[in-house]
């Protein structure tokens, strides 16, 4: 007999509509399988609120058409709706000086054609984040469901949040605390365009110590992602721009990243939020110290 | 194409063939059925559980006549006429037989009569008239085994023999004291013969719970009936006087009687199809492998019920059936329950599904067991049962049912609440607080729940 608990019509219903009723029980944490957990489009928990009024007839106003919600942004909406519910964020806005950065990937350009390899500032990021992580551990760690227990991870995985045409999808380049931003570069490269065809493994996704959302190649001054669960903190990256620091009297034009760090406030305190972005920005200032 | 072309085709009209063969014509196909027999129904209906059960029937108006003493409810000597029952019993598999019959015609299935052998993998031979069929289902069923060495005479019988009762034997000898070698015992002690069962494995009933298996051997003593355990058979004469058959093992020595009953079991019947010339696999049992969709090895065929192997019930070949048409028609299904409940129709019923307590200790699952004794059943001692028990083996830490047996009377039918439970992942508290009306023997199963959780106050 399996472990999982269903009864007979579930796992009719299960079997009709092509679902793995081990891996749903898997992901939902439980063992036994209700048929309105194949339903979906629901959150799995979170407070109850009155809906009712969402439920318009928007066709009373002006002409609409209607598209179905894919079972894979189904399950992402309710993933979302419950780490928005269940956990109390904060966002600590920041920004990093990125000149040296630049200087470099300006230099190493030549050597990046040659290697076919695009050095991206993202590479850069991901590997001062690791740094940062391996100098904060309460950061690359994660806080059981029960909330009794805090893990923390000897090991430094990266997400990527991407972009695709079928939705939100988050690859992780593991161990970047051990890789050299060529293969960082390289690995992101891969990651990001295989995502984009849905070609990225079960194997592929999960068990990230934090995540890189990177709206940077878009646009915005700065977002309030929502943490990743199990997670404890998510770092948004938007557009590069120059602005204006001034030394004394005198105003210096500097090219600067802005980062947005959405926490987890029960295992993170705004002061550590502060002092571990501002570690981040250092490290993204002065690239030579994530080395030493 | 030939002019004789089957959209689906099932060969064999038993509860399986039919089960499919009648949803698959719901679903929309044209479906031909073929069977050799002249009645449909195949072995269940024809010469298996539906006489059988009409004999234990009268097994038990038998004994509750005799029984009426106790009561003060006296009929006098009970005399059997034997026309006269085998008449009933056949007037019933006709009822039955024919009522098939028009249920075929309502849904337009075309029945043959004949055999049909493959003769490619989209084409058959039905005695002689070439088929050919865009998908074919397999339920032809299995055949009573026949013991080697032994002699050929009309007073050895198999299970298909018992039925005619040609005769009431003084002396009866039965081989293999399985669900259906016990049976039968229940009927012939009933007509007065004196029987003795001889069974290879330690218990009989191989497989059930040791526990309700010593209750069921205790009764069919207390009928008469002799029953030799870890004992076997190794040679049989037969003399114009009577058959002798020599047994080894735990109980040595001669045993004479009128006549001998072989139920060593029942062999798949693949081989009947020559399922070689479609390249459908087969295995040295005679039986075609499928997976949990019924399909065998090649595209199209499907195979269910006996002929797939154990455990060969007919209520396992109608789910299978089932499952055959929804998949052959485009639909998602599957046999995905390991819970095929067994059921002997003894006096008293022995009914079992799931782990039995030796199973699980064998598996290494983690256990217990609870059980209840029908001595303290108020409706059992008001309708006149014997000894019985309900027993229930559980997971400790979840508290949900793994595995039931039940032995005393209407078993079989008490069992279905244990496999639902089973099948609905029910635990046992959820058993014991759906209220059981007073007094049922259905009453046993929630009292075991509940001494299970330590809530029992009927104990």
């Amino acid at each position: 007999m399996s472990d999982i608990i269903a009864p007979p019509s579930v796992r009719a219903l299960a079997r009709q509509k092509g679902i793995d009723l081990e891996k749903l029980a898997k992901d939902l944490g439980r063992t036994s399988i209700a048929r309105e957990d194949l339903e979906g489009g629901k959150p799995a928990a979170g407070p109850v609120g009155d809906t009712s009024y969402w439920d318009v007839d928007h066709s009373q106003f002006g002409p609409v058409t209607e598209e179905p919600m894919s079972r894979f942004a189904q399950v992402a909406a309710a993933n979302l709706g419950a780490a928005n519910a269940l956990i109390p964020q904060v966002t600590h806005h920041d920004r990093a000086d990125v000149t040296a950065i630049e200087a470099l990937r300006g230099e190493l350009k030549l050597d990046a054609q040659a290697r076919g390899v695009k050095l991206t500032a993202l590479a850069f990021q991901a590997k001062a984040l690791a740094r940062a992580l391996r100098e904060f551990p309460r950061f690359n760690a994660s806080l059981s469901p029960d909330g009794k227990t805090l893990t923390l991870k000897n090991y430094v995985h990266i997400g990527i949040a991407v972009d695709t045409a079928h939705g939100l999808m988050v690859p992780v380049v593991r161990d970047v605390d051990q890789k050299g931003l060529w293969q960082i570069a390289a690995e992101i490269s891969d990651l990001a365009s295989r995502a984009q065809n849905r070609k990225v493994g079960p194997d592929e996704m999960g068990g990230a110590s934090m995540t890189i959302t990177n709206l940077g190649g878009i646009g915005g001054i700065g977002f309030t992602p929502i943490v990743n669960p199990p997670e404890v903190a998510i770092l948004g990256i938007t557009r590069t721009e120059t602005v204006t620091l001034w030394d004394g009297d005198t105003p210096r034009p500097v090219t600067m990243v802005p980062l947005d760090l959405s926490y987890d406030h029960r295992v993170i305190n705004g002061a550590d939020a502060a002092r571990f972005v501002s570690y981040l920005a250092g490290l993204i200032a002065d690239p030579r110290r994530i080395m030493v | 194409m030939s002019d004789n072309h089957a959209d689906l085709i099932v060969l064999g009209a038993g509860p399986g063939g039919y089960a499919c063969a009648f949803r698959a014509a719901d679903l929309g196909r044209n479906v031909v059925m073929v069977d050799p027999r002249a009645t449909l129904g195949g072995v269940c209906l024809n010469v298996g559980c539906i006489p059988s059960k009409a004999l234990l029937h009268a097994a038990e108006v038998i004994r509750e006549a005799r029984d009426g003493d106790n009561w003060g409810i006296s009929t006098g000597k009970v005399s059997v006429d034997l026309n006269k029952l085998r008449a009933k019993k056949d007037s019933i598999v006709e009822q039955l037989t024919t009522g098939l019959v028009g249920l075929a015609k309502r849904r337009k299935v075309q029945t043959i009569r004949g055999t049909a052998q493959f003769t490619g993998d989209k084409s058959l031979d039905i005695d002689g008239e070439a088929w050919t069929f865009d998908q074919a289902v397999i339920a032809v069923a299995s055949a009573p085994v026949r013991l080697p060495g032994w002699p050929e005479d009309d007073r050895i019988w198999d299970s298909t023999d018992v039925l005619e009762m040609r005769e009431v034997p003084k002396k009866l000898a039965i081989v293999g004291g399985g669900i259906i070698g016990l049976e039968m015992a229940t009927v012939y002690a009933a007509l007065g013969s004196k029987v003795t069962v001889i069974e290879f494995m330690d218990q009989i009933a191989p497989g059930a719970d040791n526990d309700a298996v010593a209750i069921l051997n205790a009764a069919l003593e207390a009928e008469g009936v002799t029953i030799h355990t870890n004992t076997k058979v190794t040679e049989v004469k037969a003399t114009k006087a009577a058959l002798t058959l020599s047994c080894e093992g735990g109980f040595e020595g001669k045993i004479k009687a009128d006549v001998a009953i072989q139920a060593v079991g029942r062999r798949s019947n693949g081989h009947l199809v020559a399922p070689e010339a479609a390249g459908i696999e087969i295995d040295d049992r005679g039986v075609i492998p499928v997976n949990a969709s019924c399909r065998a090895n090649v595209d199209g065929i499907f195979a269910i019920g006996d002929v797939t192997g154990n455990p060969m019930l007919a209520h396992r070949a109608t789910h299978q059936g089932h499952v055959a048409a929804e998949v052959a028609s485009g639909h998602a299904a599957a046999l995905d329950t390991t819970l095929i409940p067994s059921v002997a129709y003894t006096s008293p019923e022995l009914a079992w599904a799931g782990l039995t307590q030796a199973q699980a200790k064998q598996q290494g699952v983690t256990h217990k067991v609870a059980s209840f004794p029908w001595a303290a059943s108020g409706r059992n001692l008001v309708s006149g049962g014997g000894d019985g028990l309900t027993k229930l083996v559980y997971c400790p830490e979840t508290q949900r049912l793994l595995g039931a047996t039940i032995v005393g009377r209407n078993a079989g039918e008490l069992l279905a609440e244990c496999v639902l439970a089973m099948e609905m992942g029910a635990t046992l508290e959820d058993v014991s607080l759906a209220v059981h009306a007073h007094p049922t023997l259905s009453e046993t199963v929630g009292f075991t729940a509940e001494r299970a959780l330590g809530t029992l106050t009927d104990l």
